[in-house]
């Protein structure tokens, strides 16, 4: 950490909660930022996405009253501040703002979205399974943040991409960057890129796998899939939501809860009767490469605004227990 | 304004259909939300019970009917059965409606076929309340439907007045008939109806609901019989738990049974997965 950023952080602190990468047990994790310590910018990803701060694990929705009104639970309005968030995990907020705020914008998520600060990091740190370049997200975001950090080794190069960054970026010690700042971050860049050791090819991407929905490729990962949704839990754009009662003796005790749910688990497309319309494993595996791969964001056939699902943050293919790597399946799919 | 919280409902009527199911008569407490509720035929609202939970159920009543609104529940479940169990004066909540429902536009100076299978018939009687109310704006109608056994059918009361609206046929189709019914009628699957149909191909229009594999051999006998697959609408079932495409529980491919659905035109289906049509 460069001492001037730490000032900064500080600065920061007095106004927001801020929330950057930090070391837990050998991994790292968006956490509160208590002191600029804490930061530590060095990170490859982190166990579990941005998302949970606008989107959280678990949480109520509402309560009841006695005559059986419904309450809305209190959102958290303190305004956050997201410190060296990478390219991938951004892109993915900003897939789930199509999600979440378009016909009936879901008002939790919105509003911490809207109170929310973004300070990107330009990515040099590319790790074994990251493919956020052949994703076109990364590993320099083009849109969505307040300020954008590079870190030229000596110092910090910040780029303000709203007014309010503009503002922040007022409050840091230094000099307006000179050109030559800007060359040696292009060619940081250009030199992170050669460490992709993954990709996807997604041209015309979304037709191949239209085409192959009922490829024998499904039944043969879907035999091996262990159907934990380690991978839908840990993906920065994966969205689904569970919807269930907590029924308590006192009526003003009872609460309506929302939490993260998966399609790789057998109940999730279970209708009454117990019918199933994706009962075996290789169709919920099929279902999340498909969402992934092909069927875009927000319900719509395709890549949204040439923006497919998966920004390429590698974290499904890190926990996967029986190693099914996103990356394989796109080349399969595309040689079926 | 949270798209979560639901209105308070009243219980205004509940009408006995069969053993399992019945028709609720639902009105908003709140006089505005229910002046301003507006249902096309064929959508959905939630309804919740506080502690027990939320689930997607179709209208039943005219979209005409302003002053209250009904809903055809059959017992299956937790949520079912305690819906079961409430008599009038009961409360519940409500959000919606949500949803793409059936092609009345288009159905203008069509010949309507309404195929329908047990509770199936209930997204289905706004249409044909549609069609009587505006009769003239519609061609011939005719109603196809088929429940497990005569004690299953509902809306069975309102079966003659249906057959007297102008230029409609009612054919029924029970899958079996217990000792102690007589039944006039045929036994056998509701595609088993599509032998005596009346309703051609030629500009005409096909809407139906019941379980899928019901809807997949509907489907291919209207295909069969050279209905067109634009033609040809069906309303899925799928899990949902929002009713606004964000829980992702009815995704089917790219689609969300809710916004794009419930109601599909059979030609917008092709190529995707999870279908048993």
């Amino acid at each position: 950490m460069k001492t001037d950023l730490g000032e900064f952080v500080d600065e920061l602190r007095r106004d927001f909660r801020v929330v950057g990468p930090r070391r837990k047990r050998g991994e790292h994790v968006f956490g509160d930022i208590h002191s600029p310590e804490d930061l530590d910018l060095e990170y490859v990803t982190t166990i579990l996405p941005p998302k949970k701060l606008f989107l959280p694990p678990a949480e109520i929705l509402m309560s009841f009253n006695r005559s059986g009104e419904a309450i809305t639970a209190k959102v958290d309005t303190q305004k956050l501040l997201i410190f060296g968030i990478h390219s991938c995990d951004l892109n993915g907020l900003l897939l789930l703002d199509q999600v979440f705020d378009r016909d009936y914008p879901y008002a939790r998520y919105v509003e911490r979205r809207r109170n929310s600060i973004i300070v990107a990091m330009a990515c040099l740190n590319i790790g074994e399974t990251c493919f956020c370049e052949s994703m076109g997200t990364g590993p320099e975001p083009r849109t969505g943040y307040d300020i954008l950090l590079t870190d030229l080794g000596d110092r910090f190069l910040a780029e303000a991409g709203t007014a309010e960054g503009s503002r922040l970026t007022e409050m840091m010690e230094g000099h307006d960057a000179e050109r030559s700042d800007l060359e040696l971050k292009k060619k940081l860049l250009s030199e992170a890129k050669m460490k992709f050791k993954k990709r996807i090819d997604t041209d015309g991407l979304a037709e191949i796998f239209e085409k192959n929905l009922d490829s024998p490729l499904w039944k043969k990962l879907g035999d091996k899939d262990l159907a934990c949704a380690q991978c839908v839990m840990s993906c920065p754009t994966c969205f689904c939501l569970d919807i269930r009662d907590q029924w308590a003796k006192a009526p003003s005790e009872t609460v309506r809860c929302v939490e993260w749910d998966a399609c790789f688990l057998l109940e999730f497309a279970e209708v009454a009767l117990g019918g199933n319309f994706r009962k075996n494993r290789g169709a919920r595996l099929r279902q999340f490469m498909g969402h992934n791969l092909s069927w875009g964001g927000a319900a719509q056939y395709g890549p949204v605004n040439g923006q497919h699902k998966c920004v390429g943050c590698g974290r499904c293919i890190r926990v996967c227990p029986v190693r099914i790597d996103i990356t394989e399946v796109a080349k399969e799919i595309r040689g079926s | 304004m949270d798209p979560y919280l639901p209105s308070i409902a009243e219980i205004v009527n509940v009408k006995r259909q069969s053993n399992d199911t019945r028709t609720y008569e639902l009105r908003f407490l709140s006089d505005k939300r229910q002046r301003e509720f507006r249902a096309a035929p064929g959508q959905f609202v939630m309804i919740s019970v506080p502690g027990i939970g939320e689930a997607p159920f179709s209208l039943s009543s005219a979209s005409e009917k302003s002053d209250c609104f009904d809903t055809t529940i059959r017992k299956v479940g937790n949520l079912t059965g305690i819906l079961d169990r409430c008599g009038v004066g009961a409360r519940i909540g409500v959000r919606g409606p949500y949803g793409k429902g059936w092609p009345v536009e288009e159905a203008k100076g069509l010949d309507v076929l309404v195929v329908a299978g047990g509770i199936g018939l209930a997204p289905l009687r706004p249409v044909i309340k549609t069609v009587q109310s505006n009769r003239a704006e519609y061609g011939s109608m005719e109603i196809l439907y088929g429940a497990r056994t005569p004690a299953d059918e509902i809306f069975a009361d309102e079966y003659e007045e249906w057959k007297q609206i102008k230029d409609t046929v009612l054919s029924l189709t029970v899958d079996s008939v217990p000792s102690g019914f007589t039944w006039p009628h045929r036994i056998g699957v509701v595609t088993g109806l599509f032998d005596d149909m009346k309703t051609s191909a030629e500009d005409s229009i096909a809407m139906t609901c019941g379980p899928e594999i019901m809807m997949r051999f509907v489907v291919r006998g209207l295909l069969a019989r050279n209905f067109r697959r634009e033609r040809i609408y069906v309303s899925l079932e799928r899990r949902m738990k929002c009713g606004m495409g964000h829980c992702g529980h009815c995704q089917i491919g790219p689609k969300f049974a809710c916004r794009d659905g419930p109601v599909f035109k059979y030609s917008d289906l092709g190529g995707l997965p999870d279908l048993t049509l």
